[in-house]
Order: structure tokens, then C-alpha cells, then sequence
């Protein structure tokens, strides 16, 4: 008897304990919730998040003096919170929309997140984003491109990425470039798939280039995660269009390159959009096949010794793969959702929200290609760009325009294998 | 008589007050969404069940009708501005009319023939609605991101969902105890074991199964119309996705296919344990969720293929009866 109330006393010591110790270690700490596709069809992409943004917390919450301006870089964890660390609670979203949704839930209630970032996917960000629109918590995005997430009034939502119009007025200015250097380009042809990001940037750049007096001249849709895409590779090669552009996620990027070297199909110039034609498995596969491929991008590894070259090279270290364009603006839209709890000064997501309203972030505190990170009404950023790589030996993308971010020139026509 | 009666009411009348009971035992809002889910998934396993189970014509072309009422709450919103509940009758009708429709060519097929017409289908709307500009082709419907008012169902809390959830799972299970004490209940458990035998007895087999057929499909309807209010959104994969009828058969299948109460005890187990085992693991992002959750599935399969409610079934006449009459008094429902 008596031992039985020694052992329940003792049993409550040690809880209080428990829980006094937790909370004071809270208080040092700043938890954000991370929810990509980590198992499922995209589970590549979504891993590649979690290398990038653990690069980033390694960034944040060590002292890293070689990165000299580099927000958050220099002292150990926050400065705006006493040095607090930043701790990021991923979770799965296994490519469904319930599940990314249910996920964002338990992260806000049960791990008490006080921000969210994520969901690759479109369709996923648009259920995670609302949960976190209903509970007051902000949501930072940095690759999600569909144009209807920032049209639904959202208080709570913000984008870093540029969306599908950016990207299209970059194709549209450097095709029209090329064709004063003498390239024929009058017969675009674009081939996409019918998901959220492939329907919506195919027509967005129809649009764009329609208002600059230029017609689409073929529009060739395909059912995402595909099993065979000869049809289509047969209709591009008897319509013979001078550009080819290309929107694929990394499985159907793949198996389009492996068809076009099957069939002898080349088209003079293609033009990627990145997403599968960035994704490391699509270079490690069909690199060596799709040589000349120009392709979008916001990432530029720079000269050595600068803040995106160490990046360059710790992600390299941390993951065993080159850093990519959407790990990359992921990576870049934690350090923007960091940099504003930093500057609040607080883990309350109402002064977070605010912060990220007053953001204004300047070209060389950034490690992407932005013009700047702004957010208007609609939590777009409005100084978001990006710039044209090539992938000209089959391994790694180099920067071939705009001519001021230029490392080399383009090469045409495009070779392939 | 009346002994009999009140034994066979005890325990759907213990599990009511554990369901209604349950939001408070758990409540923080994860454990109450994943209680809501439980009734969700229990409402379209309960619905397969029908036809699945107690016809033992084995769908898996299901997630057309649960489509069908995700894609009606979703389109009412997108195209009319109404409230998502317009897609409760709206999907009713379409799939009843869908299930009369595909019922009357594919449920002359008889074992795995019938289960693969469902499955093309199935894939067959997949692709017409990936393709149809209305209905959000690849992209999908969305719900309202901000509630107008109280008939969009856009709740914080999932109590509401629950306890919607929990009267619309009450009222199917209803329809089906009624369905299986009626005539119609016998003559759907006689094709189970036997369609020759049961024509030759003079059952009108090809009729009841297509009546249970549609009875099931307006079910599962509603299903997936209270899936997509939930979660505000649909999508092909998300809507149409083989995967879901997968779900439906597997809750049934292990809890007890044929069996009233199977499929949520079904979908008791299997829903917290992917959730859960998700929480757990999907973080360290090796996707040791699926090995987990199929490992489960190949156990019960391999140890209890009746589903658990046979096991208990079993155990607990074994317990309180002579082993004379334990055949007969069996589960309340089986053959």
C-alpha cells in the first residue's frame, strides 16, 4: 500500500518535471510545419524540399560568418527571439489533397506549428492552405505556380514563387530575341498535361503570347502519368512546329525524352518547363539523351565563395544531388517565412502575418534570382523572376539568358543524343 | 422473443453511445477529424457492403458513385454558387441512374468478370472527367474557401462533420438492417451462395441485384458528397481514384463483409492506423506507411479472411453457447 503511493508520487514528480522541462525548452525553440509529398509519385521532389529546407535550418541555426549578408546567416538561430532555433516538424502528404489537408491539421492543433510551408503539388496546397486560413496560421509557399491560389481572399496565404505569367513573358521574351539573332520560332507548339500546373501554365502562355501577336500553333494535352506518349510524339513530328514547349511532371519528362529518341523525333529548339525537366532523377535518366533542352529557372549557382555557392554546396553535401530550381525556391521561401518571424520578434502568427506583409527584401538577400520578395494584397510576390538555362552537356544547366545572368550561349539547334 | 430482440439491439445500442460519446473522451481536433473520418469512410464501406457483402457481388468500380456526389457538391458551388449539400440529391440521382445504367450489362457477369467491368468503368469515367472542361478536368472543383453561411459546411471544427457524419452513418446502416431482415436480404444472402439455386427457388436474381445495386450506389453517393464538402476539393485522382473502391472493399473485408456493424469495424482500424502510422513515420519520408498498412492487410487476410467481427463472433459463441448450436446462432447476419 504505502509503496503504491511512493511509486504514484514519484510518478508525478517526474511528469511535472517532464512537462516543466518541455516548456521551458519551447520557449528557446520556433516550430514550423513543413507538409510535402514525401512517399507517392512525387516523393522525389518532396524529399529534395526537406534536404533544402534542413540545409536551411543548418544555415539559420548555426553561426555562419562566410555567408556576410546573407539574412539570418551570421549568429546562431534567431536574433529577433533571443537566439531561438528553428525547428521544422515535416509531414507526409502521399500526393492526396485529404491527407495533405488532415496534415497541416494535426501540425497547427497537435504539434502547435505556429507557420506552414509547403505543399508542391497545387492541388494540395489549395486544402492545406485553407486549413491553415481557418486556424490563423500563416502559410508561405515557394513552388506551388497555380494562378487560383492567391485569387481566393486569402489573409494568411503568401506566395514567394513566380507564377505561370512571369515564366511565359520570359519564353516569350527570349523566343522573340532568338528570332532577331535569325532563329525561326513562328510555330510554337506546346505539349503539357491536364493536371492544375500543366492545364493552367499552358494556358496562361497561350494567353501571353497572344496578347504579343503571336498564335499557339498547336496545343497537344496528355493524361498525366503516362504509360505511353508515342501519339503525341507522332503528331509533333508530321506538324514539324519550329519551338517545342514542354510541361511535364519528372515520370512523363522522362518517358517523353526515352519515346523522342525511340521514334527520331528532334524539334529544333524545346523548351522545358521546369518542374520535371529540373527534377535530378530526370537528368540522372535521359540527361545524356536531351542535351540542348532549355528550361526556366530562378537558381543560379553563381561565382565561388558566394552565399548561393555555399548553398550550392551544402545542399550538394546534405542530399548527394546538384541543387535544383524548386528545391531551391523552396529553400528560399523558409528563409523568407524566417526572416519575417525574425523580424517580428515573436511567435504570434498575427505579428508573423504582419511581418510577411511588410517584407521587402532586396536582391542580394536572397539566394534565388528574384527581382526582390514583395507581397501585394493578394500574397503574390511581385518581384519574382527567373531567367533561361540550358542543359548543353547533359548534366548540368547552365544560365544562357537573359545576357546579363549569362554564363555561356545558347547552342541550337538542339542536339539530343 | 423479446430477450432476443433486446440482446441483438445491446450492442448497436453501445456502439451509438461510444460514437456519440467519443468527442469528448478525444478531444483535441486531430482525434475528433480522424473520428469523422472513421464515419466517413464507415458510410461508403457500409454502402459497398450492400452489394459487396450481402449480394456478394464484388465493385470495384464504387468510386464512380462516390464521384459522383464529391463532383455534384463541387460543381453546385463552382457552377451555381449553392450550398455543396445540393450534391446529396443531385448525386443521388446521377448515380442511381449510373448504377441502373452499368447494372443491367455488367451484373450478368458473374465472379471476378463482374469485378473487372466494374474496374473499367471506373477508369473509363476517371478519363472522360479528366477530360471534361466542367467538371475541372485535370484540375478539379473547388468548394468554398470562405463560408457564406452555416449551408456551405465549411467548419474550424470538426465536431460539426462528426456528428453530421455520425447520423448519416446511423441512417445507412438503418436502410440496411431494414434491407436484410426484408425479403429482399434473403434473397441477396440465397445469390450469394448460390444464384442457380436461388433463380431455381424462384428468386428474380437479375432484379434484386440491380435494386441493391442502386440502393448501394445512392449510398455511396452521399459518401463522397460529405467527402468533398469536408475537404473543399475534388479531383480526378482524389475523386475517381481506383484506390478509394480499394478502401471501401478492404474496411468491409476486414471488419466482416456481409455483416452489419463490418464495415465500421473496418474502417475503426484501418483509418486511425493510416493516420496514425503516417503521424509516426511519413515525417522520416521512407514511406514506411504503406509497408506498415499492407502488412496489416496481409496478416488479416492470411489468418482471418471472415474479418474480425466473424472472430468475435465465433469467440463469443464458443463462450456462451453448447457447442451444439454454435453454427446456427453464427453472426447475426451470416449465412
Amino acid at each position: 500500500m504505502r509503496f503504491k503511493r511512493v511509486l504514484r508520487l514519484l510518478c508525478a514528480a517526474s511528469m511535472s518535471v517532464a512537462l516543466v522541462g518541455a516548456a521551458s525548452a519551447q520557449d528557446k525553440t520556433v516550430k514550423i510545419g513543413a507538409v510535402f509529398p514525401l512517399s507517392g509519385n512525387a516523393a522525389s521532389a518532396g524529399i529534395h524540399a526537406k534536404f533544402a529546407i534542413e540545409t536551411a535550418l543548418d544555415i539559420i541555426n548555426n553561426p555562419h560568418p562566410e555567408f556576410g549578408n546573407f539574412p539570418l546567416a551570421n549568429n546562431a538561430g534567431l536574433a529577433g527571439l533571443g537566439g531561438a532555433k528553428v525547428e521544422v516538424v515535416f509531414a507526409d502528404n502521399q500526393g492526396s489533397p485529404a491527407t495533405g489537408q488532415n496534415q497541416a491539421l494535426r501540425l497547427i492543433t497537435e504539434e502547435k506549428v505556429v507557420a506552414l510551408t509547403g505543399s508542391y503539388q497545387s492541388g494540395i496546397t489549395l486544402t492545406a492552405s485553407a486549413i491553415a486560413e481557418k486556424y490563423g496560421i500563416p502559410f508561405v509557399n515557394g513552388e506551388s505556380v497555380a494562378a487560383n491560389l492567391t485569387e481566393r481572399g486569402f489573409k494568411w496565404f503568401f506566395r514567394v514563387t513566380p507564377v505561370a505569367t512571369d515564366f511565359a513573358r520570359i519564353y516569350f521574351d527570349f523566343l522573340k530575341e532568338m528570332k532577331a539573332a535569325g532563329v525561326k520560332t513562328d510555330n510554337v507548339a506546346l505539349v503539357h498535361d491536364n493536371t492544375e500546373y500543366g492545364t493552367s501554365v499552358a494556358s496562361v502562355i497561350t494567353s501571353v503570347f497572344k496578347e504579343n501577336g503571336q498564335s499557339i500553333a498547336l496545343d497537344i494535352p496528355y493524361a498525366v502519368n503516362a504509360t505511353d506518349v508515342q501519339s503525341q510524339i507522332l503528331q509533333l513530328k508530321e506538324k514539324q512546329p519550329d519551338v517545342v514547349i514542354m510541361i511535364a511532371y519528372a515520370s512523363d519528362a522522362i518517358l517523353y525524352q526515352k519515346t523522342m529518341q525511340s521514334l527520331d523525333y528532334k524539334p529544333p529548339m524545346m523548351i522545358a518547363d521546369d518542374s520535371g525537366f529540373s527534377d535530378p532523377s530526370f537528368i540522372k535518366a535521359v540527361g545524356k539523351i536531351s542535351q540542348g533542352v532549355f528550361n526556366r529557372s530562378s537558381w543560379n549557382v553563381g561565382p565561388a565563395g558566394s552565399p548561393t555557392a555555399i548553398i550550392a554546396d551544402m545542399y550538394k553535401k546534405r542530399s548527394g544531388d546538384e541543387m535544383d530550381d524548386t528545391a531551391g525556391r523552396q529553400m528560399q521561401a523558409f528563409f523568407v517565412l524566417c526572416e519575417a518571424i525574425d523580424r517580428a520578434g515573436s511567435t504570434d502568427p498575427a505579428k508573423i502575418q504582419a511581418a510577411l506583409k511588410a517584407t521587402d527584401l532586396k536582391p542580394d538577400q536572397l539566394m534565388m534570382g528574384y527581382k526582390g520578395v514583395k507581397f501585394d494584397d493578394k500574397g503574390q510576390n511581385i518581384l519574382a523572376s527567373g531567367l533561361i538555362i540550358q542543359l548543353q552537356d547533359g548534366e548540368n544547366y547552365v544560365a544562357v539568358w537573359p545576357k546579363a545572368n549569362a554564363e555561356k550561349d545558347p547552342v541550337l539547334p538542339y542536339k539530343g543524343w | 422473443m423479446g430477450k432476443d430482440a433486446m440482446r441483438r439491439l445491446l450492442w448497436p445500442l453501445v456502439a451509438l453511445v461510444i460514437a456519440i460519446a467519443y468527442p469528448f473522451l478525444f478531444s483535441t481536433p486531430f482525434e475528433q477529424r480522424l473520428g469523422a473520418l472513421v464515419l466517413l469512410y464507415a458510410i461508403a464501406a457500409s454502402a459497398w457492403n450492400i452489394v459487396g457483402g450481402y449480394a456478394g457481388q464484388v465493385s470495384v468500380g464504387h468510386v464512380v458513385f462516390f464521384g459522383c456526389g464529391a463532383y455534384a457538391a463541387m460543381g453546385a458551388y463552382a457552377h451555381f454558387a449553392l450550398s455543396p449539400l445540393v450534391g446529396i440529391p443531385v448525386g443521388i440521382i446521377v448515380s442511381v441512374a449510373i448504377a441502373a445504367v452499368i447494372g443491367v450489362p455488367t451484373l450478368r457477369l458473374s465472379g471476378h468478370y463482374f469485378s473487372m467491368a466494374t474496374i473499367a468503368v471506373a477508369e473509363l469515367v476517371r478519363l472522360i472527367v479528366t477530360n471534361t472542361d466542367y467538371l475541372g478536368a485535370g484540375v478539379g472543383l473547388s468548394g468554398p474557401t470562405v463560408p457564406r453561411n452555416v449551408f456551405d459546411l465549411s467548419f474550424v471544427s470538426a465536431l460539426p462533420y462528426y456528428y453530421l457524419f455520425l447520423a448519416v452513418l446511423v441512417l445507412t446502416l438503418g436502410i440496411t438492417w431494414w434491407m436484410a431482415d426484408s425479403r429482399m436480404g434473403f434473397y441477396l444472402r440465397a445469390i450469394r451462395d448460390s444464384e442457380r439455386a436461388a433463380r431455381s427457388l424462384g428468386a428474380r436474381a437479375s432484379r434484386v441485384k440491380l435494386y441493391a445495386f442502386m440502393l448501394s450506389a445512392g449510398l455511396t453517393s452521399v459518401g463522397g458528397t460529405l467527402y468533398a464538402t469536408m475537404f473543399g476539393f475534388v479531383d480526378p485522382d482524389s475523386g475517381l481514384g481506383i484506390l478509394i473502391s480499394v478502401k471501401m472493399l478492404i474496411m468491409a473485408a476486414l471488419g466482416g463483409a456481409g455483416l452489419l456493424f463490418g464495415p465500421l469495424v473496418g474502417a475503426a482500424i484501418l483509418v486511425p492506423l493510416e493516420e496514425i502510422s503516417n503521424n509516426l513515420l511519413g515525417g522520416k519520408g521512407a514511406g514506411l506507411t504503406f509497408v506498415l498498412y499492407g502488412a496489416i492487410i496481409v496478416l488479416i487476410a492470411r489468418f482471418q479472411p471472415g474479418g474480425i467481427l466473424t472472430l468475435i463472433n465465433r469467440l463469443w459463441t464458443r463462450r456462451s453457447k453448447p457447442p451444439e448450436t454454435q453454427a446456427a446462432a453464427g453472426a447475426v447476419h451470416a449465412p
